[in-house]
């Protein structure tokens, strides 16, 4: 007889405060805070704190009137991609086909471990990571990822729930608004509002060509898998990626175009380290800035030849900063977005490259490649950075979220 | 500058706290009790580690206790290596610390703060506090330009 299988969804709960509580007890039950944007924001705040009312992506100065007992401390993602990767082999003990979703979120095949049921095999999973990885987790067991995902969502924190029945699945649906589903926010949730689908069970019992008319096939899908039709596969390998881009908070504004300029070769030079990483060359590029005000300006160019090299990326950057910047008006922050990507080895040769430039361009990247990679990242790196000389002393700095490779989303 | 610290309850011998009346300074976060040692309290006082001993003493001279000590509870570590303290019979010493309290903001402190513990005219023990430029993470975090120097720490 065949093991019936399911699809299980595991998150850890607030995981960054739950990772730095593994190496720092003391941490435990109090109102914790984790800061990025060089500590100008809340990323992450343990349950205690979100009690208070402190939301993610707070100011630290707002959150500190709202929970004057909160602790902060400094995000540490080398740390939390140990943890992460640490939860990943656990799964991987588990199940053969796991996709590496987010730093702390993982979807996997999974049948009832001998002797257990479902709801048992979820308990057991969630008592696992916290024995071998020591981060507290909430585990859901579904017909399909969507409804494993809510189920996981609703029973947060330290939870674990295995749901396979349809009267199960239609209580879920009716209590969990429909913006509680990934891929359904903002835009999407109001083009469903006229038709009254609030909840996710409206969602399912919809008419399916209405949902496809109203959130195309992305929308479609949900629908099948709402209603118990796996129709999202659990992915083990990452699909290639369509852009890729560096970028994020300065932490604090600047009206200095020199520290714009900075900016845009900082995160130049990390989207380069990615282009070779991945093997890719870009053909287009786009550079995005976000201002306090809440306006936000764009450049984008596409490249006579797809590029990875820094001379001929920054050519188009610059123009494409200049084409974004608004002057007199504090910069917040900035993406830097590699688009058409093509493989390296597939790259079209420009008629009119000087190959002899072309040989010098590409000593002077395996150079840096290889100084950069004995003496650490971005010890060898455009003079133009220098005005972020504080940015590149926090060791903190050289290394991000989007840093921990392998995953399917940020 | 960094306007207080706090220390675990269970960290401060007994004794410790009986002398000190420390009781009164405890609060509790997180169902944990801790000691709060500020600036701004009637009589602040800082603890230190001294000859392998943990003591409680006077936090610099905010109060101008002192006719001859700097009106203040801090000291760059610039003016230490200067040589601004020579010949004042100062010594370097470690103010343990679980957290640090800046602008309103809590952040964790690993090990302590490096002190610096100068006698007065009277030869009472007096602890200042090392600060440095803060850095730039310290400095969005709390909109301060020094910050305390940690011990084997840097954020």
């Amino acid at each position: 007889m065949r093991t019936p299988t399911a699809v299980g969804f595991l998150d850890a709960d607030c995981f960054y405060v739950s990772a730095e509580r593994v190496r720092d007890s003391f941490l435990m039950k109090k109102p914790v805070g984790v800061l990025g944007n060089q500590g100008a924001c809340v990323i992450a705040r343990s349950y205690e704190m979100k009690g208070a009312g402190v939301d993610v992506a707070m100011p630290v100065w707002e959150a500190r009137a709202i929970c004057p007992e909160g602790i902060y401390v400094k995000r540490d993602f080398r740390w939390y991609e140990v943890l992460s990767r640490a939860m990943l082999g656990v799964v991987r003990d588990i199940s053969a086909r796991v996709e590496y979703y987010s730093i702390d979120e993982f979807f996997f095949a999974v049948g009832p471990m001998p002797g257990l049921s479902f709801q048992e095999t979820a308990e057991a999973i969630r008592a696992k990571i916290l024995a071998e990885v020591g981060v507290s987790v909430t585990v859901g067991i579904a017909r399909t990822r969507t409804l494993a995902k809510l189920l996981a969502k609703s029973a947060k924190p330290e939870g674990a729930r295995a749901m396979l029945g349809r009267d199960g699945e239609t209580a879920l649906l009716a209590d969990r608004p429909v913006t509680a589903i990934t891929g359904i926010a903002g835009r999407r949730a109001k083009r469903l509002l006229p038709w009254n689908i609030l909840t996710c069970l409206d969602l399912a019992r919809a008419d399916r060509r209405l949902v496809r008319d109203l959130l195309t096939a992305t929308g479609e899908a949900l629908w099948w898998e709402l209603n118990g039709e796996a129709v999202q596969p659990i992915r083990p390998e990452r699909v290639a990626h369509k852009t890729l881009s560096r970028g994020g908070s300065f932490g604090e504004s600047t009206l200095d175009p020199i520290i714009l300029y900075a900016w845009l070769v900082r995160n130049l030079e990390r989207l380069i380290e990615e282009l070779e990483y991945h093997g890719v060359r870009a053909g287009r590029l786009t550079v995005w800035v976000g201002y306090k005000d809440g306006q936000s300006g764009v450049g984008q160019a596409n490249l006579a030849v797809p590029a990875d090299r820094f001379d001929l990326l920054l050519d188009v950057a610059r123009p494409c900063l200049r084409a974004a910047w608004v002057p007199r008006v504090p910069a917040a922050r900035m993406q830097v977005i590699a688009e058409h990507l093509v493989p390296r080895g597939r790259a079209q040769i420009g008629l009119f490259d000087d190959p002899e430039s072309a040989a010098r361009a590409e000593a002077v990247a395996r150079l840096k490649r290889e100084i950069n990679l004995r003496h650490g990242r971005f010890a060898l790196r455009s003079a133009a950075t220098l005005p972020l000389a504080a940015i590149y002393k926090d060791n903190a700095n050289g290394y991000d979220i989007c840093d921990v490779r392998g995953k399917g989303c940020f | 500058m960094c306007a207080g610290i706090t220390l675990a309850w269970s960290e401060l011998p007994t004794e410790l706290i009986g002398r000190h009346n420390l009781h009164r300074i405890a609060l509790e976060r997180g169902g944990e009790k801790e000691v709060r040692f500020l600036f701004r309290d009637r009589r602040p006082r800082l603890p230190i580690w001294r000859d392998g001993r943990l003591q409680v003493v006077r936090w610099g001279n905010g109060r101008g206790q002192s006719r001859f000590l700097p009106r203040t509870g801090w000291t760059w570590q610039s003016t230490i290596d200067e040589g601004g303290w020579r010949n004042s019979g100062a010594i370097p010493v470690d103010i343990p610390a679980t957290l640090g309290l800046e602008r309103g903001i809590w952040y964790r402190v690993r090990q302590g703060i490096r002190g610096l513990l100068v006698p007065d005219e009277r030869g009472i023990a007096v602890v200042y506090m090392i600060c440095e430029p803060a850095s730039h993470y310290y400095q969005v975090m709390t909109r301060s330009d020094r910050m305390p120097v940690l011990i084997q720490e840097r954020i």
